[in-house]
């Protein structure tokens, strides 16, 4: 066997390196989503600003992750009630989105309005979810905004007949990603 | 046989890089979440009492809570007409957090005429496993003025003499979603009220336990057993058992006790009954808490806790 073959696979090795490099991703680390939940008795509103999100721009591929306990409450004894009493924080302390941007053009500068499809997963519920979101790029840097509703009931999230006014049924919420070239 | 192991070794070398290199956008977010913003235990124990004696928990910045407290027991008399309700002791308070972390309350008892203040702050706050402190402490300290007439013929009757004082370090470990602990180390500097023979200093040891039922109910348990109780007439270390039930804005716990007052010196040192089923030994309790957030924005960017 000669010194080239016994190389070969060294070079293979490089030229994988090299091409696992190229595929160029963009983060959000204060990625933000808020939820807000209207009924005639009490209106519920929370932020979290720690939200984490990142696009591959090759492929199009996007996933979001969030700590449920970095929501914000208007009262704070609401926080403990979500994080103890609904979403069960302690045992299931994320919720992440793993979808696709489909006919995503990562090169289009300006904006863009597309359809994200994928599974979004919360208190140990997968549903699929396709969400219109707006796309804007600005150079480098791609913001993601968009609006969807989830039903509570899919969640299997409980809520206390006592308490059934003061929750809605259906919660809308709302996200914003300002994702920027993510360097390993 | 050399050249075989060679190209077998790049072999997997090769098969291994594209595996190495699939590492999943959620596996890179997964690494990103380690350096974010710290996070704490939360809801130790959801009210600031396990049953009638206080848990490390505090009032967050800017709540109010109003605080009604009431224990209902029968006299032994044989000839008892109501149903459980012969005494009553409430005590009226008003609670409020000053910062996350500190807080304070006042209060008074109707039966025996106890007027109380204290303030508690959140020293430690539990981190997730591996993350910081196992362990949640709270100091708290609290100051109780007896307003009653005094019966006994020898005492100094001053201002300074119907003070009481109970210094506490609270500390709890939630150990589960469902379970959480706590000890409370007590030192309590007490009134005359009971009389001048006695020590006026205690030692006590409290232990009181959570275990959630369901998501809004859980049952509590609490005891405190004092090292250098009163000579002059029998004590007991009060006992509670009880449950708490959490709807929205309004806390209620129900417990059965056999320590009829709720201001920590008279309890912890002058409970004289032990826990039985008889009069008037057995005292239901009912505590009724109402959290008012004064101030109601969002936070910002800050995560606190």
């Amino acid at each position: 066997m000669s010194k080239v073959s016994k190389l070969f696979p060294v070079f293979v090795f490089f030229a994988m390196f090299v091409h696992g490099q190229e595929s160029a991703r963009v983060i959000a680390r204060q990625g933000q989503v808020s939820f807000f939940s209207y009924t005639s008795v009490e209106h519920i509103k929370a932020e979290n600003n720690q939200v984490l999100g990142i696009i591959d721009l090759t492929s199009g591929e996007i996933a979001v992750s969030m700590l449920m306990n970095a929501f914000i409450f208007e009262k704070a004894l609401m926080r403990e009630h979500f994080n103890e009493s609904y979403v069960e924080s302690d045992i299931y302390p994320k919720a992440t989105f793993e979808g696709q941007i489909q006919g995503f053009d990562s090169g289009l500068e300006g904006e863009q309005t597309r359809i994200v499809k994928g599974n979004f997963s919360m208190h140990g519920v997968t549903k699929v979810l396709e969400i219109k979101t707006k796309i804007e790029r600005k150079d480098q840097i791609f913001l993601l905004t968009g609006t969807f509703e989830a039903l509570v009931q899919d969640y299997q999230i409980k809520i206390p007949p006592l308490l059934a006014g003061n929750i809605a049924k259906t919660i809308s919420v709302d996200f914003r990603f300002e994702c920027e070239p993510y360097a390993n | 046989m050399q050249i075989r192991a060679v190209f077998t070794f790049w072999t997997l070398v090769v098969m291994a890089v594209p595996v190495l290199g699939q590492e999943g956008l959620l596996d890179i977010l997964e690494q990103e979440h380690k350096d974010t913003v710290p996070t704490y235990v939360s809801a130790t124990f959801k009210t600031t009492r396990i049953t009638y004696g206080h848990s490390v928990e505090t009032r967050k910045k800017g709540i109010l809570e109003i605080m009604l407290s009431n224990r209902f027991w029968n006299t032994p008399a044989l000839q008892s007409q109501s149903f459980g309700v012969d005494k009553m002791n409430a005590r009226i308070a008003l609670e409020y957090g000053i910062s996350d972390r500190l807080s304070t309350g006042f209060g008074g008892s109707t039966w025996d005429g106890l007027f109380d203040g204290y303030l508690k702050y959140r020293l430690v706050r539990q981190r997730p496993k591996g993350e910081g402190s196992p362990f949640s402490i709270t100091i708290f300290q609290n100051a109780s003025y007896f307003s009653e007439g005094l019966t006994l013929p020898d005492v100094d009757d001053s201002f300074s003499n119907r003070l009481s004082y109970t210094s506490q370090l609270l500390i709890a470990r939630k150990f589960g979603p469902n379970f959480s602990l706590q000890l409370t180390p007590t030192y309590v500097r007490r009134s005359v009220r009971y009389g001048d023979i006695d020590t006026r200093n205690h030692v006590a040891l409290g232990i009181g336990g959570r275990y959630k039922l369901s998501h809004h109910v859980s049952l509590v348990s609490e005891y405190y057993r004092v090292f250098n109780p009163l000579d002059n007439f029998d004590t007991y270390g009060p006992f509670g058992l009880g449950v708490n039930w959490e709807i929205g804005d309004v806390m209620l716990q129900f417990m059965l006790t056999n320590a009829p007052s709720m201001v920590e010196d008279s309890f912890i040192t002058g409970t004289k009954n032990n826990f039985n089923f008889k009069n008037p030994n057995l005292n239901f309790g009912f505590n009724f808490t109402y959290v008012l957030h004064l101030k109601r924005k969002l936070k910002g960017l800050k995560q606190k806790d």
